[in-house]
């Protein structure tokens, strides 16, 4: 049996988040009861000369429906064109691809970082985690971004019932400040054992990457490289790890623990 | 009636002409995550050199108009893991193996086909006299007689069926064809990568660390297809065209030009499982025009 597919599947809905943030649900694919938090679909760009696919995150999974939902937000030229397409457009999904984040301990809290467009994959594990979750106060998620237009998608995550902490840049949602500055005053705050998930951009995860180092605190990284395959097979999405030598990050990534690879 | 997908080039038989292309499918095991491996034809692993390669630093890939410029600089697992772990792997497959090797020196060939020269799996060996990422490997691919050379030596260790690989980057692909013929060459492939650059606006610098990288992809299947020609003309042994093949279109377009297989190679990468649908598609392009045998189509183009 096939772990990996080739499907063409149909954009089911779409929604404007604003500031060009982008939800679709996509469906039917075969595989989503098998997708993990952390793992990712490359999605071709129907009718254009764009070659490479596109990675993207799942953000949920609808088992029923046999539907993934997931978030971008127009980046270059291929996000561009992405926005364009409507409900009821064919698209080409490959998936599911990549490693997942490994749960956290009974004991541990699990402190869930997104930055920007780092979300998905964030609120995807916080989901997963809730209902196993005996306590809610178990489990913290940080949400940042320049501004409150960055913070897209905040009821939803709510509605999961454990705490959110916001922080923009700008201020005008939550702390004002990089959410990393929220996330190292919990920890200083925090007794007992936890663990950090985080996703965002390359400064998020160099200054998420630092404090758990510094503080000996276990975590887990999702990590980006521009994708041509998403499979192993080109050799085009490696980063150097710190040990020496490379790492394919579609392959044995996205998800790193903190301190493997060298940001 | 089904029709013949069948292929036989030097005494070795594939079920159907559809391999794919070294560098872009690894040892193969991803690709088995997606389907059974023992659809292909054949099965063209990595090159390998003597030693492990890291290969060059990123961005090592950048996408371009229909097709991509790559730079990995021979980044594989060496000869060694090769042998005990990546050919291990592939022998559960009902499919022909076919092994690149690459090397800076003649010797290098030398010392690798005779390691698998003893590995019974190894149904042939494709020497890349081609990778214009590695400087010194372009001599081979430059100097006819240097390849006659090349290819005479390895012949004299692998007894089995060795190809050579051509480059397209030299003034007359022809004469280092016959270069190849001359000094034993049971088979021909071609073409690998065309060097090419690509250029960020914002930072003012290439968008690969090596500066320049191979261009593939159907950017570069006219010019794959115009020395596929040329060389069929020129050589008597069989050859293998390679070069921005994505549908069964393409692959006839290769064998009415002198192809007796082709190669897949980068639409893997966008279409992992091209192969499957090729091999789908060809058997009803030959039901169409009532053709028996897709060695029918080999050379068959009607020139003006
Ligand atoms: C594992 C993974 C998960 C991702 N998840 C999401 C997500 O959930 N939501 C979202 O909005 N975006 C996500 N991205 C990023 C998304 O794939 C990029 O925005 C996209 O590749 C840029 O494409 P473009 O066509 O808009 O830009 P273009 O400017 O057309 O892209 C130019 C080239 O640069 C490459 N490229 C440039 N930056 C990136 C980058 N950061 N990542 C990958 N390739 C890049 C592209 O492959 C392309 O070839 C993810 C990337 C990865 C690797
Ligand atoms: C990322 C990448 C890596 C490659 N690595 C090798 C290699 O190791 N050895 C080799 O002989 N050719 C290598 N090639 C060349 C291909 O085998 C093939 O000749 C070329 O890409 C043209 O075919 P295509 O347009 O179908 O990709 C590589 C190509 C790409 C795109
Ligand atoms: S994207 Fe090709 S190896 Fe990772």
């Amino acid at each position: 049996m096939s772990k990996i597919t080739v499907e063409q599947a149909t954009i089911e809905r779409k929604k404007e988040l604003g500031n060009s943030y982008f939800a679709f649900e996509i469906s039917p694919f075969s595989k989503v009861k098998a997708i993990k938090p952390g793992q990712f679909v490359h999605i071709k760009i129907p009718h254009t000369d764009i070659y490479f696919r596109r990675a993207f995150s799942v953000y949920d999974v609808h088992p029923q429906k046999k539907a993934v939902e997931i978030i971008f937000k127009v980046f270059g030229r291929g996000t561009a064109l992405l926005s364009r397409l409507h409900p009821g457009d064919h698209l080409d999904i490959l998936g599911p691809l990549g490693n997942s984040f490994a749960f956290p301990t009974k004991k541990e809290t699990a402190l869930l970082v997104a930055g920007g467009i780092g979300m998905p994959p964030i609120y995807f594990l916080a989901k997963e985690l809730a209902p196993i979750m005996t306590n809610k106060s178990k489990a913290v998620f940080f949400y940042g971004g320049n501004s409150r237009t960055d913070l897209v998608e905040l009821a939803r995550i709510k509605r999961l019932g454990i705490r959110v902490v916001t922080a923009t840049e700008d201020g005008s949602l939550g702390f004002r400040g990089l959410i990393t500055k929220a996330l190292a005053k919990e920890i200083d705050g925090l007794s007992g054992d936890c663990r950090i998930y985080a996703c965002g951009p390359e400064g998020m995860l160099k200054a998420v990457d630092r404090l758990a180092l510094e503080k000996s605190i276990p975590g887990q990284l999702s990590l980006e490289a521009p994708m041509p395959c998403g499979i192993g097979i080109c050799l085009g999405c490696i980063l150097p790890l710190t040990a020496g030598g490379y790492t394919r990050v579609c392959r044995e990534g996205p998800v790193y623990n903190v301190g493997e690879v060298r940001l | 009636m089904t029709p013949d997908l069948k292929v036989e080039i030097a005494g070795v038989k594939f079920e159907n002409p559809i391999l794919t292309a070294s560098g872009t499918c690894g040892y193969g095991e991803e690709l088995a995550d997606i389907y059974d491996l023992s659809v292909l034809g054949g099965i063209v692993t990595k090159s390998i050199t003597v030693k492990p390669r890291e290969g060059h630093p990123p961005p090592r890939t950048a996408e371009t108009s229909s097709g991509m410029l790559n730079a990995i600089g021979l980044a594989n697992v060496g000869v060694d893991k090769f042998i005990d772990e990546k050919l291990k792997f592939l022998e559960k497959y009902d499919t022909k193996v076919i092994v690149n090797v690459a090397g800076a020196r003649v010797q290098e060939y030398v010392d690798i086909c005779a390691r698998l020269a003893d590995c019974p799996r190894a149904d042939m060996v494709e020497l890349n006299f081609s990778c214009p990422n590695v400087d010194e490997g372009m001599e081979i691919a430059r100097d006819p007689l240097l390849a006659e050379k090349a290819v005479a030596s390895v012949k004299k260790v692998f007894g089995r069926p060795v190809i050579a690989k051509l480059s397209p980057n030299v003034t007359d692909v022809a004469l280092i064809a016959r270069g190849c013929e001359a000094g034993g060459a049971d088979v021909l492939s071609l073409i690998n990568t065309l060097v090419g650059m690509a250029v960020d606006i914002e930072s003012f610098r290439p968008r690969l660390t090596n500066n320049t990288g191979g261009l593939s992809g159907p950017a570069i299947k006219p010019v794959a297809l115009a020395m596929v020609n040329k060389v069929y003309k020129a050589v008597k042994i069989p050859l293998i065209g390679i070069g921005g093949i994505t549908s069964y279109q393409d692959v006839v377009e290769f064998m009415l030009c002198g192809a007796s297989a082709v190669q897949v190679g980068t639409a893997l990468f966008v279409e992992p499982d091209a192969p499957v649908k090729i091999i789908k598609d060809l058997k009803k392009f030959l039901i169409k025009r009532k053709l028996n045998k897709i060695t029918d189509l080999i050379g068959q183009l009607k020139e003006y």
